[in-house]
């Protein structure tokens, strides 16, 4: 279900590839990034500008994801809207994400701490 | 009698020496271990109905004579055979308006239709269609094209008893899974708090709606020592039945003994955030992403003087008595998902005669037929006017709301709503 695309400096931008990350795709969504990971892309950005909705599933998978890269490498996140932003501050996601306005934004700090 | 008949009808084929039906030749099963399916011949000529049957006993099958319509749909009804060979033309009633009737039967099998037409009545083999017959054999076909149509006819006999047997057991199957998630729903109602309407000049009302019987949410209220009430709700992350699981451990383990020594500081002072940071120590460790976001706090029942920890659950809404509302906290780490997270207990006071409202997201987050969530703003809505009149029909208030937002349709993730109103001065 996920696209990737290669950014510049070993940085994966990572699309869900559907509008809502929930309990009907979270695992599905996990699993195909854990694979991008096991195979080496460790430098992560996901892109959720298309995403308008994420729950308790999805964001487990996302904090998941971010355990699973642990110190093999960084997880970013970027374009979220208003209600996912506002979902994430309730609960202190964005103390443990790295959250950007734009995908180039992510990308170009995750490269520069390289 | 018949033996050295031969007909012009089949192929010119000489007629065996005994017949079945009437010189008492016992049909041949296809295979030894399973019985001959029957055939129900029906054909007004004597000659071409003996004939017919006893090709079929020959090639396997059972054949059971009918002189006319009438005849073949009662031995469909008393017989059990699955397999129907009739004429177009009959005497009463004529092949096409059998076949009419045996589907109006609604026999709880399929009956397999093959009708024997001349060379001259193809025309009419469309409305033989249309009155629902599967199959067409030509008078004067060979045995071999008889055997071909009766092979098709066990084949599709056998896969239509097939899935007859399949879906027998996936009914039943079904219907016990259906019963022990009932039984575990009720054991899981066991574990919620008997709330009585007043607890310590406390006034409590509460709402639960497992999404789908079992329910990922749970909740606690206890009266504590020193004129306190304890409570907790609890929403683990997805919903269903794996939730659930964590939900009823969570009910079990967090009992009024527990949150009475977990609540509290070392100095005996009411600190909900301990309650978190135990809970999270005990539940990080699991491999898998289960977490669950909670609301627990300690209210001081004569000051109103609340102590309380928000680990992610959405912030409650309080009401004043006059009907301002407003929300308090602004978020928190949930409970299992981050090992060593920090929790802040925060106070807050709630005045005479104002209502706490505490809301699974699940409210919020409803969505009606054109995909549009409930929201916050229509939840304080519905709160407040349901608080201004009476306070122990917020919860049934919250409920109807979004059964109507949702148009009937059930909630997509568990519903909890809790209430707390302290007494007013002016009760």
């Amino acid at each position: 279900m996920i696209k990737t695309l290669s950014h510049d400096a070993g940085v994966t931008v990572v699309r869900p590839g559907a509008e809502r990350l929930s309990a009907a795709n979270a695992k599905a969504f996990k699993d195909e990034v854990a694979q991008l990971i096991e195979s080496g892309s460790a430098q992560l950005v996901i892109d959720l500008s298309g995403v308008s909705f994420v729950d308790s599933s999805g964001l487990g998978a996302l904090v998941g994801l971010l355990k699973k890269i642990g110190y093999r490498g960084d997880l970013a996140m970027a374009g979220l809207n208003a209600d996912v932003a506002q979902m994430f501050r309730i609960c202190r996601m964005d103390k443990v994400f790295k959250i950007y306005p734009t995908v180039d934004q992510a990308a170009e700090k995750m490269a520069d701490a390289l | 009698m018949l033996a050295h008949l031969h007909t012009h009808e089949f192929g010119g084929q000489d007629l065996p020496a005994a017949v079945g039906g009437r010189t008492g030749q016992r049909p041949v099963a296809a295979d030894a271990s399973t019985p001959a399916l029957k055939v129900i011949v029906a054909e007004d000529s004597e000659l071409q109905r003996l004939f017919l049957c006893s090709l079929i006993n020959g090639l396997g099958f059972q054949a059971i004579e009918a002189s006319d319509g009438c005849e073949a749909l009662d031995l469909i009804q008393t017989s059990g055979a699955q397999i129907l060979i009739s004429d177009l033309k009959m005497p009463h009633i004529d092949g096409i308006s059998l076949t009419r009737e045996v589907r109006r039967l609604g026999l709880p099998h399929y009956v397999h239709i093959i009708m024997v037409t001349g060379a001259d009545e193809v025309a009419l083999r469309d409305d033989a269609l249309r009155a629902g017959v599967d199959d067409f054999i030509t008078k004067g076909s060979s045995t071999a094209i008889l055997k071909a149509r009766l092979r098709t006819a066990t084949r599709l006999i056998a896969h239509a008893d097939a899935l007859a047997e399949r879906t027998r057991v996936l009914t039943e199957t079904n219907a016990r899974i259906q019963d022990d998630l009932r039984a575990a729903a009720d054991a899981q109602r066991q574990l919620l708090p008997t709330l009585r309407d007043d607890i310590l000049g406390v006034r409590v009302a509460s709402a639960f709606v497992p999404s789908a019987i079992v329910s990922g949410d749970m909740f606690g209220c206890f009266e504590l020592e020193g004129g306190k009430l304890g409570f907790y709700t609890v929403d683990v992350s997805g919903h269903g039945i794996h939730a659930s699981l964590l939900s009823v451990a969570i009910g079990h383990l967090v009992t009024k003994d527990f949150f009475q020594s977990q609540a509290f500081d070392d100095a005996g002072q009411p600190d909900p955030a301990r309650l978190a940071r135990v809970l999270n120590q005990r539940f990080s460790a699991s491999d898998n992403d289960d977490y669950l976001t909670m609301f627990c706090g300690v209210l001081e029942a004569a000051t109103g003087q609340l102590s309380f920890c928000q680990a992610g659950a959405p912030s409650p809404i309080c009401i004043s008595e006059t009907g301002e509302e407003h929300q308090i906290g602004d978020g928190g780490f949930p409970v299992g998902l981050i090992p060593n997270a920090s929790y802040v207990t925060n106070t807050h006071t709630l005045a005479p005669g104002s209502a706490l409202v505490l809301c699974s997201d699940a409210a919020g987050e409803a969505e009606n037929a054109a995909h549009v969530p409930f929201g916050q703003a229509r939840l304080r809505d519905v709160a407040r006017s349901a608080a201004m009149q009476d306070f122990r029909t917020l919860p049934q208030a919250i409920v109807s709301a979004l059964g109507d937002w949702r148009g009937g349709n059930p909630l997509d993730d568990d519903l909890t709503v809790v209430v707390f109103k302290r007494t007013s001065n002016n009760d």
